[in-house]
């Protein structure tokens, strides 16, 4: 406690009141934050019938894992679609968007932090400009220019736009324009290294804690991203996560077990991913409001 | 001086910048630029009539196959091997699917005016959510047959004389056209010309003549043929037949059909109803080809009202907007005898037109309503809209049943019934199924063009070396006729009806013409797959998109309906999240508090932020579903416990619908604005604080004179990250559900759920066959500078306090 030296007893308690009334305010809303998550799981462990008399608060016991297993392997059975397949889907299409993201943005700042050439300033406002189009407002050109290159129905679109993404771009460029120094570079050169070999070796193992923000982030919104995929993927072998989950609720689906083991199974990894990474990810989200 | 220095040194390395920046500037350009630039261009394009080649839904083969002549195989099935079953098949196939292209049926404002007349046109509530429900899904197959009945019962209750009139010039419409068109389609087939010449060359004009010094009248016919009369300068028929015969007359005059269609089969009917008798014209149909291929077309041509026929039939124009020019030119081609457009009877010994307004009689239909001014008729265009929209769904459902009659086999059916896009695996299937897998492929394709191209340049080389071996006869004897005619005192006499010259003159040209035309498609032989290939070509259409966005009433209600509802939708979740999120960073950054667990709950508030929005939408949805059966959602069973006996379906409500989106937002975000602002809190300066708490000022005062100023920035930056997502508004509204209730908006019903993404997803993206592209790009442009917009104001607003402080930062920068 950091009020050490408490001037009257009323004082005290009324600090001590306002304080519990902020405590119940915070925690109620930290609650709330999770409980959704927390009807999902415990729902996925009841069959439909017993969700359909009212939406579980507690997982069953005994014999919610075994309802789990039998929800799992009925949606399994019969959705239109495949949830592993779909993990595949999303995983090969984030984890390469990701890489890409990361590696190319890491170059482009280091492109534009290191060197001074012509345009630099110029292309760099521009970058800071572009972060605030709207990625979605070029959808029907993006179409017809993916379906021209035959690359419909392919994981390519939702990949390769991946090189170029402004924002990454930016918060790399003002982490070496402040951790970078500049001394490493020189002595490389003095040593007869290359300009990539110092970028690749040297400067990008500098960078990692922020391109290991940027690309959790860059993961997620990759593997969240629900309007190019729904537009651009057809066919349910094709579906990454989000699409499958939207099918969920088809008339097909009148068993509410199945719905919440879909929507469980889609959640459940990035809840695990989000333990491991929460740290950084709120670092990064704090940092990102306080450069600006 | 350090500053030169560095930029020295740099210099040298200055070419690795580039190289850096190139692939993101390479890929920016080629997903991002290229598709922003091309979004703006399309905006410009009249996408509609677009195919799905264009559009990337199939491959070329598929279009191929319809657009192919297939007559022309089937004559020759031998050359691609195709068995004739298999062929009926494949070609009742394309049938099926070009009347599924030609007449689909759903036209938006149509629906939209079905639902908006709903409850005073008495339809019942199944029926107009329906109708909603084919609109949300671009898919007509939604409206059951028994709403559809109901809706057929309205319209043919529904008495409307501007209907009737659009109905009539729909139906000239078709007829003009398929004049027009029949024309073009001919072209390049080689036909036995008809000519007034050949017509009365032949032994049924000359006995028909002959005939007509011993015809007998009965009363009626004599007075039909009185009346006809009148339409000529001759007294009988028989002088006006001669008059023709001699070259005194032309066949070419309007009147002469007009006349001899009526004797053929005469439209007037005595004022009993009785017919009058007709006198058979055995060469009308000689006639008939002759006037289609010659002079009809020019006068549809002429007739300055036939290009803007579409207009008035889609309601684009009004039947008023210029009726004399209208009413000329309906009244032209009716005494041309090309189409029908009045009623004669027979009224005291004459004939007469009709005054009566039925559905034929449209000029005399028109001359009551539109002509006379004391009379002006007021139509309700709702209804018109809607009961023009019924008639389109009775022609579908009509041709849908008969396509589905045809001998398709179980295979087309099922390929008719597939729902969801074209899908060239399902085509291909088919054509397995049909067993025709591999003989229309792509490179059998193009053998039968290019042997067909060939076969046509031969033809051609022929007809040349015909029209050349004939050219010196015809010149010779035009040259004969010109100098005999000049020699009897006529001047150009080639030009001048019914001389020898001009008779010659006629077959010279003829016979040059044949060689231009022939030589044309040697030097230039265009195969089927060229035209195919021109059919996804860009039409532009300049910015009648944005017109008609900002015109089309229910177009612009739609367009600003979304942004209206993105914007709403946006601002409720926004305003208690900002507030909100202030109140917790305060909260959490005051020292006095000191609350523990700060981490954890930070890290609690934002996991929803990372969770994917499409899973929160369908976990929302079921969480607000209401159902009157046993299986109860959250919500309902909480409004139960509360007494509530019914429950409350928030889905019916457009605005209990939108709060909820409004909830979800709210809820995925203040954990997110949390964190930014505690962050921007703790980054202003603690002694800041200290010297505050010194002077004595509260939490509240330190919080509203300090903390806030200086938030002020991270504020603002908060609101446009939030502003470009916000208006970016897409996987929850799309998920929580498809068929919102809906909300009238500018006088139309509008669903209250769709932002502006969904309504470029359904307008480009959707089910339809049409694709509205060009609307959809247009509507995208509108984002793209509404957005451009508000980052400008809000960048301006922030710009003042911040550009001193930038202006400082740099000079700190430069004196280090």
């Amino acid at each position: 406690m950091s009020n050490g030296e408490p001037k009257l007893k009323s004082k005290a308690a009324s600090i001590r009141a306002y304080s519990t009334l902020v405590y119940v305010v915070v925690i109620f809303f930290s609650i709330l934050a999770v409980i959704p998550f927390w009807f999902m799981f415990m729902n996925a462990t009841w069959d439909s019938f017993s969700i359909q008399s009212g939406i579980k608060l507690w997982p069953q016991i005994p014999g919610g894992i075994k309802q789990l297993i039998t929800n799992w392997s009925n949606l399994q059975a019969r959705a239109s679609f495949s949830f592993p397949v779909g993990f595949l889907n999303s995983f090969i299409i984030s984890t390469s968007a990701t890489a890409l993201t990361v590696y190319f943005s890491a170059m482009t700042a280091y492109g534009l932090s290191v060197y001074n050439f012509k345009g630099q300033k110029a292309l760099f406002a521009v970058i800071v400009g572009v972060m605030m189009v709207p990625t979605a407002v070029n959808i029907t050109g993006f179409y017809r220019e993916m379906s021209a290159m035959h690359l419909l129905g392919t994981k390519w679109p939702l990949i390769l736009p991946a090189i170029a993404a402004p924002s990454t771009v930016f918060f790399i460029k003002q982490y070496l324009d402040t951790s970078l120094s500049k001394e490493i570079i020189e002595a490389s050169r003095i040593d007869g290294a290359g300009e990539f070999f110092t970028f690749n070796r040297i400067c990008l193992p500098i960078m990692v804690p922020a391109l290991a923000t940027q690309g959790i982030f860059s993961f997620l919104g990759s593997w969240n991203n629900f309007f190019a995929p729904s537009i651009l993927l057809s066919k349910n072998e094709d579906k990454t996560i989000p699409l499958m989950v939207a099918q969920l609720y088809g008339d097909r689906f009148v068993d509410y077990g199945m719905i919440y083991v879909g929507l469980s199974a889609s959640v459940f990894p990035i809840i695990v991913v989000y333990v491991f990474l929460q740290r950084y990810i709120i670092s990064g989200v704090s940092a990102g409001g306080v450069k600006e | 001086m350090a500053n030169t220095n560095r930029t020295h040194k740099g210099m040298s390395y200055s070419r690795f910048g580039y190289i850096f920046v190139a692939p993101f500037v390479i890929a920016y350009c080629i997903f991002s630029l290229y598709p922003l630039l091309t979004t703006f261009w399309y905006s410009t394009a009249n996408m509609q009539a677009t195919t799905s080649a264009f559009w990337g839904f199939s491959n070329k083969e598929v279009y191929y196959d319809r657009y192919l002549d297939l007559n022309e195989i089937y004559d020759d099935l031998s050359k691609v091997d195709i068995d004739s079953s298999g062929y009926n098949k494949i070609k009742n196939f394309f049938a099926a699917q070009d009347y599924a292209d030609r007449y689909h049926p759903l036209d938006e404002d149509g629906m939209t005016a079905i639902t908006s007349i709903g409850t005073s046109a008495g339809f019942s509530s199944t029926t107009i959510s329906e109708v909603q429900a084919a609109v949300d899904n671009q898919d007509v197959g939604q409206i059951s047959t028994e709403s559809y009945d109901e809706l057929k019962g309205w319209r043919s209750g529904f008495s409307d004389i501007s209907l009737t009139l659009t109905d009539r010039l729909s139906t000239y419409s078709g007829q003009l056209d398929a004049i027009v068109n029949a024309e073009t389609a001919e072209e390049g087939e080689e036909t036995e010309s008809v000519t007034p010449e050949t017509i009365m060359a032949n032994a049924s004009y000359t006995d028909f003549v002959a005939s007509l010094a011993d015809l007998q009248l009965d009363a009626n016919q004599q007075i039909l043929v009185d009346y006809l009369l009148t339409k000529t300068s001759y007294t009988s028929l028989q002088e006006y037949f001669d008059a023709i015969t001699d070259g005194e007359a032309s066949m070419a005059d309007p009147a002469f059909y007009y006349v001899i269609s009526n004797l053929n089969s005469p439209s007037v009917t005595t004022e009993d109803g009785e017919a009058v008798t007709a006198i058979a014209v055995p060469f009308i149909s000689d006639v008939e080809t002759y006037l289609k291929a010659e002079i009809w077309k020019d006068t549809i041509s002429n007739s300055s009202s036939y290009t803007e026929l579409p207009a008035y039939i889609d309601g684009s124009k009004a039947l008023t907007d210029n009726m004399d020019q209208l009413y000329a030119d309906i009244k032209d081609l009716n005494d041309a005898g090309i189409i029908n457009a009045e009623v004669l009877v027979i009224k005291g010994g004459e004939v007469v037109v009709s005054d009566d307004t039925s559905g034929a009689n449209f000029l005399a239909v028109y001359d009551k309503y539109y002509v006379s001014a004391d009379t002006p008729y007021q139509s309700n265009p709702d209804e018109i809209a809607a009961a023009m929209q019924i008639s389109n769904l009775g022609s579908y459902y009509e041709l849908a049943a008969r396509t589905k009659l045809v001998s398709m086999g179980v295979a087309l059916d099922k390929y008719i019934t597939y729902e969801g896009d074209f899908d060239v695996d399902k085509y291909n299937e088919f054509k397995a199924e049909v067993g025709m897998a591999d003989v229309l492929t792509m490179d059998k394709y193009k053998e039968i063009d290019e042997q067909r191209m060939a076969e046509r340049v031969e033809k051609a080389e022929e007809k040349v070396a015909e029209a050349e071996a004939k050219l010196p006869e015809v010149q010779a004897a035009y040259d004969a006729a010109v100098a005999a005619d000049e020699a009897a005192g006529i001047e150009n006499p080639q030009s001048v009806v019914g001389t020898d010259s001009y008779k010659a003159y006629g077959d010279l040209r003829s016979v040059e013409l044949q060689i231009q035309k022939n030589e044309s498609i040697i030097s230039d032989p265009k195969g089927v797959l060229e035209e195919v290939n021109a059919k996804k070509m860009y039409i532009s259409v300049g910015l009648d998109n944005y017109k008609e966005i900002f015109t089309n009433k229910t177009r612009f209600s739609y367009v600003t309906g979304a942004f209206v509802t993105t914007a709403v939708v946006w601002i409720i979740g926004f305003v208690p999240q900002i507030l909100l999120a202030l109140l917790l960073s305060a909260w959490f950054t005051d020292t006095k508090l000191s609350l523990k667990g700060l981490s954890a709950m930070k890290a609690l508030m934002y996991l929803p932020n990372v969770i994917t929005a499409a899973t929160i939408a369908i976990f929302f949805r079921r969480l607000f579903s209401y159902s009157s059966g046993g299986a109860l959602s959250a919500s309902q069973l909480v409004l139960r416990a509360f007494g509530d006996e019914d429950g409350y379906n928030f889905f019916a409500s457009p605005w209990a619908t939108r709060l909820i989106v409004c909830f979800i937002n709210f809820w995925m975000w203040y954990g997110n604005t949390m964190i930014v602002l505690i962050a921007g809190i703790t980054s202003i300066n603690e002694s800041i604080y200290e010297s505050a708490q010194l002077d004595g000022a509260s939490s509240f005062q330190t919080y509203t004179k300090i903390t806030l100023p200086l938030l002020r920035p991270i504020i603002l930056y908060t609101l446009v990250t939030s502003l470009i997502g916000g208006l970016q508004m897409f996987d929850i509204p799309q998920n929580l559900n498809m068929n919102p209730a809906l909300v009238d908006f500018n006088g139309v019903m509008i669903p209250s759920i769709r932002t502006v993404l969904m309504y470029v997803n359904a307008a480009a993206f959707g089910k339809q066959d049409v694709k509205l592209v060009g609307i959809a790009s247009a509507v995208s442009v509108l984002l793209f500078i509404v957005t451009t917009i508000l980052s400008i104001i809000i960048f301006y607003i922030m710009r003042d306090k911040d550009a001193a402080k930038a202006k400082k930062l740099m000079k700190k920068g430069g004196t280090k």
